[in-house]
């Protein structure tokens, strides 16, 4: 779980985007760590979020994740 | 059992919570019903209110007309949008086409679902519904609600939307029909902090989970199905609002095989409630059913008259199985050939009952999509216990997820992919073994391959034996 989300957060942060589909994260967290399993990283992107590293951004019928702080937030 | 809610329940006051006052809701006449003209022309419309059948038609209407005679201020949305919505819908039957456009970056913050962007393609013709938005909203477990709350939410829609709401949709939702972009996170507001209402799924996530009446109000049910949904719903609360699934996902309860929501047409995984015990009988009823002195179905069927009831004719012969007899006065089962059809339960309810060793079915893989073709899921965990909180439940529901989220493809629903990987995959992901329940003719089934380790013996033979019985 921390791999995962040290992973997450490393892909976050080294990208020029600011809000990154699940379907990208899962990639990059692959990238670094083949076995890990798509319902774990959204486990850990959860777990961001409740941490508050991550934020949701929510388009309606998909779920972007960004990083707090950078690019649209909450208060947009 | 007594309902434990996860979370502080406050006492809604709702008269503080109305919105209009009887006079607002009640601001036109029948007679100025009959004169109301629609400001676009809507001859087909029109045309459907004409048949037997209630129309959604003169509902709109009605609204449409109250929503003419409220006050400027009293609408957040615009007066006019039940109104272009004929319109719009006249000009979809005029071309032949849809002139909505399907998605947009809509949402409400935080969560990914229940919230269905609309926009509309022909923005100067109807200019109040160029974004007409739909919000899902988690219905109450078995769609129990009072009157109050149901005034409250139709109040609430009132101000900030269309007014315009289906009770309910396919997945069990109630559909909020159509506002403005401005207006989502005041409706999301209301709902979730003063009314405690969730909004429900769309998207590639859980789908709001829905149940049948239960053990509330049915004595067949054989599982706690408001207790099961109430838990799994709040279980599975980040995949019913933060979409990561290749498409949907429905989970429906119901507590017996009489199916009433229809889990098994129409969810990706099905929990249906039987026994494993024996049906218990009661003689003496069965003799009043036979003397008539009890109606059969409960007198479900007693607007005409049937005859006198026939318990060989439509109770026995009519079992699936042929698994019952009269021997002695006396109505015999042979439990183990019964397949828990209901049928004779339903005729006789004072009679028979579901055994008292009760659990759920596991059935997966149904879906109902227009497009790609129906299916009914498939008996995948003949019993299981379900007691609360379902651990063993939620062990295979996160198996099923495990897998479908690592192989499915985008917009495969789980049955495609049972289906694509074919069962015996389905059943090592699952670990479990083979059985003849999962499917109607274990002997003709294809999907059923044999391991090697499975055979005794092994693939080995010798050819040269079997050759010798059998020229080539
Ligand atoms: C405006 C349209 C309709 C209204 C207002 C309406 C209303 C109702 C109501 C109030 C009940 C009783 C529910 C209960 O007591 O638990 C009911 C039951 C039912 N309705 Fe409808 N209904 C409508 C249209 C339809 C249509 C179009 C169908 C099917 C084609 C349908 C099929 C049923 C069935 C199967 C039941 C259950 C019957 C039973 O188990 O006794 N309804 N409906
Ligand atoms: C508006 C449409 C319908 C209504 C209101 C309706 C209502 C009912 C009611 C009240 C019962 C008695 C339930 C009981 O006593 O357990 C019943 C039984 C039944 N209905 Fe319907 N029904 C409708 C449509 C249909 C259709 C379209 C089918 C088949 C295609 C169907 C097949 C059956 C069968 C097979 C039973 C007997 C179940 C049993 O006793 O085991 N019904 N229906
Ligand atoms: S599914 Fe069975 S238990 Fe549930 S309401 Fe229908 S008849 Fe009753
Ligand atoms: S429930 Fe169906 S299969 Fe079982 S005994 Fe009754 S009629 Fe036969």
């Amino acid at each position: 779980m921390e791999e995962i989300k040290k992973a997450i957060l490393d892909f976050a942060e080294g990208s020029k985007k600011t809000k990154f589909y699940f379907s990208d994260i899962a990639k990059a967290v692959h990238k670094i760590l083949p076995d890990a399993k798509s319902r774990e990283i959204k486990k850990a992107a959860t777990a961001l979020i409740n941490e508050e590293k991550l934020i949701y951004f929510s388009l309606g019928s998909t779920t972007m994740y960004g990083l707090k702080g950078r690019g649209i937030t909450e208060d947009h | 059992m007594a309902f434990e809610p996860k979370e502080p329940q406050k006492k809604l006051k709702y008269k503080e919570l109305r919105i209009y006052s009887d006079e607002e809701l009640n601001n036109y006449t029948e007679e100025e019903l009959k004169d109301f003209k629609c400001k676009h022309d809507i001859p087909d419309l029109d045309e459907l209110e004409k048949g037997p059948w209630p129309s959604f038609v003169a509902d709109a209407k009605r609204e449409a007309l109250h929503r003419r005679k409220l006050a400027e201020d009293r609408m957040m949305v615009g007066r006019d949008v039940v109104e272009d919505l004929m319109g719009i819908l006249q000009l979809s039957f005029d071309h032949g086409e849809t002139h909505w456009k399907h998605g947009g970056i809509v949402g409400v913050f935080g969560y990914g679902g229940g919230v269905i962007g609309r926009y509309s393609d022909v923005p100067e013709q109807f200019p109040s519904i160029v974004h007409f938005h739909t919000l899902r909203v988690n219905q109450p477990n078995s769609k129990f609600y009072n009157t109050d709350y149901l005034r409250t939410l139709c109040d609430l829609w009132e101000y900030r939307g269309s007014g315009m709401l289906n009770m309910h949709g396919s997945t069990g939702d109630i559909i909020f029909l159509g506002t403005t972009t401005e207006q989502l996170e005041p409706v999301f507001y209301e709902l979730g902090h003063v009314l405690q209402q969730d909004l429900g799924g769309s998207g590639s996530n859980l789908r709001t989970p829905s149940c049948c009446l239960g053990k509330a109000r049915c004595e067949w049910s054989c599982i706690d199905t408001q207790d099961m949904c109430y838990e799994l719903t709040h279980f599975y609360q980040d995949e019913l609002h933060r979409p990561a699934f290749p498409y949907k996902f429905k989970f429906k309860f119901d507590g017996c095989p009489n199916g009433c929501v229809a889990s098994i047409a129409r969810a990706d995984m099905s929990f249906i409630g039987t026994w494993k015990d024996n049906i218990r009988i009661d003689q003496e009823a069965v003799q009043a059913y036979i003397g008539g002195e009890l109606k059969p179905n409960a007198g479900a069927h007693s607007g005409r008259d049937w005859g006198k009831f026939d318990i060989q004719k439509e109770v026995i012969n009519l079992c699936p199985t042929k698994c019952m007899w009269m021997e002695d006065g006396k109505l015999m089962i042979d439990n183990k050939e019964c397949v828990r059809c209901m049928h004779c339960i339903n005729v006789m309810p004072r009679a028979l009952r579901p055994g008292s060793d009760t659990g759920c079915s596991i059935l997966c893989g149904g879906k109902a999509p227009i497009l790609e073709g129906a299916q009914m899921s498939m008996l995948t965990i003949p019993f299981m216990k379900c007691e609360p909180p379902y651990d063993n439940i939620k062990d295979v529901v996160d198996k099923i997820w495990d897998w479908w989220m690592e192989e499915g493809r985008n917009r495969e629903r789980l049955g495609e992919l049972i289906q694509r990987h074919g069962v015996p995959k389905f059943l090592e992901i699952l670990d479990i073994p083979p059985m003849p329940q999962m499917v109607t003719e274990p002997r003709s089934n294809p999907y059923i391959f044999w391991k090697e380790e499975d055979v005794e013996g092994g693939w080995k033979r010798s050819i040269e034996d079997y050759r010798a019985r059998h020229k080539r």
